[in-house]
């Protein structure tokens, strides 16, 4: 993608990538992607494969939360969520389901997510995110990590992350697990938004010393795609969606 | 199957077996749906035996050895309706309704013909191996409540576990449940322990856990440890469910606490 703009001192480069499981369509991909320029808001979802219209869920929570204006304490998280949780479950209403189905429609659908809104206003440009399960936020200043968000080890990524809950009676305990954070970048920072598989990728090569914070820049999808296809044949990253959002902080040249 | 455990003066063995089975059922088809869709990961057989050996399918699978999940989820015999409890997530549990549906109803009666059914489980099991060579080997979870009355299954279960895929050989494990008040012996490591010749032929042709069954063992509090086999002697009610959540265990997921189901109502 292209460079966006964002205030009189700084400009955002961004880039972002969407790719589904090796041998899957992309119509399959669960991972989601939002931004909103005028707002510098971005998220990354991912919805949980096992459970009912993920990708209606993690769809909703990416592309609503960029258009609010709020929503970044916990708090405001908590009622945002309660609110899509319903409309959810409402558009669900009148459908002839199996037993199966039904019985998966009543557990009702969960998504990892991260939101980020960045505040360019100023001379020190700065960012608030908040974060539930295992897509993360990872602050890059050249080859070293400043932050994670919520994982911040690639060890810590496990099957059973505790997610965004649409059903009313899940998701009051599970957002006891949301992490809010802010943090103020530099010149040429980047921010990594990414679903799990990628941001466990990501976090291994920060632990190897080998992170490439370029790795998506001056490729084209095509590029990146044969590349992490690559990468999932050598076992390095696993047979996941993957959703990245790189963010890099740009001071304007006048 | 046709007594009851120490205890419960209601329900029968048989009946409790025939509700684990279906839980089990039930479960595996919940594994496998996605959205409105279940994917066929499994193929599921369900052979008892007693007066005959034979399939415990019936209805639109009757006659059926081996079944595709998604047709297993589209054919019970009826659906009930009932409450469970689940994981929040967060440490808590909630309350949530649920469709119970059924497949097979308890039968109790004649002897225990053990290697007439481990044969047809081998026939079973070698007409599907030979068109599904590839993956995760299948699993046999064998419930008993008594001594095989046709003979030694010692050598049809070790051909039985000489089977396989190119991902291992066929995974048998046993699980022998009694009325009795003796001491149960769960996922031996070695035969010294066990107290008779019977529990010492079962245990010989039970294969050791793999990996992540011991890790489902772990999550029930099961204590099971590299080297168990997959062997249940003397098992109660508890036995039998967790047995069955371990020996389902394949996919990592947590297991359900399928014994806090009550308000079972007929729809």
């Amino acid at each position: 993608m292209s460079s966006a703009k964002q205030s009189a001192m700084w400009d955002l480069q961004l880039r972002q990538l969407l790719l589904p499981k090796l041998d899957h369509d992309a119509s399959e991909c669960e991972d989601a992607i939002a931004f909103d320029i005028q707002t510098a808001r971005f998220a990354v979802t991912d919805g949980a494969t096992e459970a009912f219209h993920a990708q209606q869920w993690a769809r909703n929570l990416a592309e609503h939360w960029v258009r609010n204006e709020a929503t970044l304490t916990l708090e405001e998280f908590r009622k945002w969520v309660a609110t899509e949780g319903r409309e959810l479950h409402d558009s669900w209403n009148g459908l002839t389901l199996s037993w199966y189905s039904e019985e998966k429609a009543r557990t009702g659908s969960f998504a990892a997510f991260v939101g980020i809104e960045l505040d360019l206003k100023s001379s020190t440009p700065s960012w608030k995110a908040i974060a539930l399960g295992d897509t993360c936020l990872l602050h890059c200043r050249g080859a070293a990590l400043l932050k994670g968000l919520p994982l911040s080890r690639s060890e810590c990524f496990n099957s059973t992350p505790i997610l965004v809950a649409s059903n009313a009676a899940l998701h009051e305990s599970t957002m006891q697990a949301a992490v809010v954070d802010s943090g103020v970048c530099e010149n040429s920072d980047v921010l990594l938004l990414a679903s799990d598989a990628a941001a466990s990728w990501c976090l291994q090569r920060f632990e190897n010393g080998d992170f490439d914070p370029d790795f998506l820049t001056g490729k084209d999808d095509e590029e990146l795609r044969r590349f992490f296809d690559g990468e999932r044949q050598a076992g390095r990253i696993r047979n996941d969606d993957i959703a990245i959002v790189r963010i890099e902080i740009k001071r304007r040249i006048n | 199957m046709g007594d009851s455990f120490s205890g419960d003066s209601v329900r029968k063995k048989a009946e409790f077996v025939a509700e684990v089975v279906n839980h089990t059922l039930h479960d595996l088809v919940i594994r496998c749906t996605k959205t409105e869709e279940v994917r066929n990961y499994y193929h599921v057989s369900v052979i008892g035996y007693g007066r005959n050996v034979s399939t415990c399918f019936s209805g639109p699978l009757a006659a059926r050895d081996m079944v595709p999940i998604s047709e297993v989820a589209d054919y019970p015999l009826q659906v009930k309706s009932s409450y469970k409890r689940v994981s929040d997530g967060a440490g808590s549990w909630v309350e949530i309704p649920v469709r119970y549906p059924v497949w097979i109803h308890p039968t109790a009666d004649g002897k225990t013909p053990m290697c007439e059914a481990l044969t047809r489980v081998k026939d079973i099991l070698q007409r599907w191996l030979s068109e599904h060579p590839r993956g995760f080997p299948p699993t046999i979870l064998h419930l008993t409540d008594g001594e095989s009355s046709d003979g030694d299954p010692d050598e049809i279960g070790r051909q039985i576990m000489s089977l396989g895929t190119d991902d291992g050989h066929v995974l048998l494990f046993n699980c022998h449940i009694s009325t009795r008040r003796s001491a149960k012996i769960e996922y031996p490591t070695e035969e010294g322990s066990l107290p008779d010749g019977f529990a010492r032929a079962l245990y010989a042709i039970s294969s050791p856990l793999p990996t992540n069954f011991l890790a489902a063992a772990a999550q029930l509090g099961v204590h099971a440890v590299d080297g168990s086999r997959g062997f249940v002697f003397n098992g109660d009610p508890s036995s039998i469910v967790q047995f069955y959540e371990i020996g389902t265990s394949l996919t990592g997921m947590t297991p359900y606490k399928w014994m806090d189901v009550d308000k079972t109502e007929m729809s």
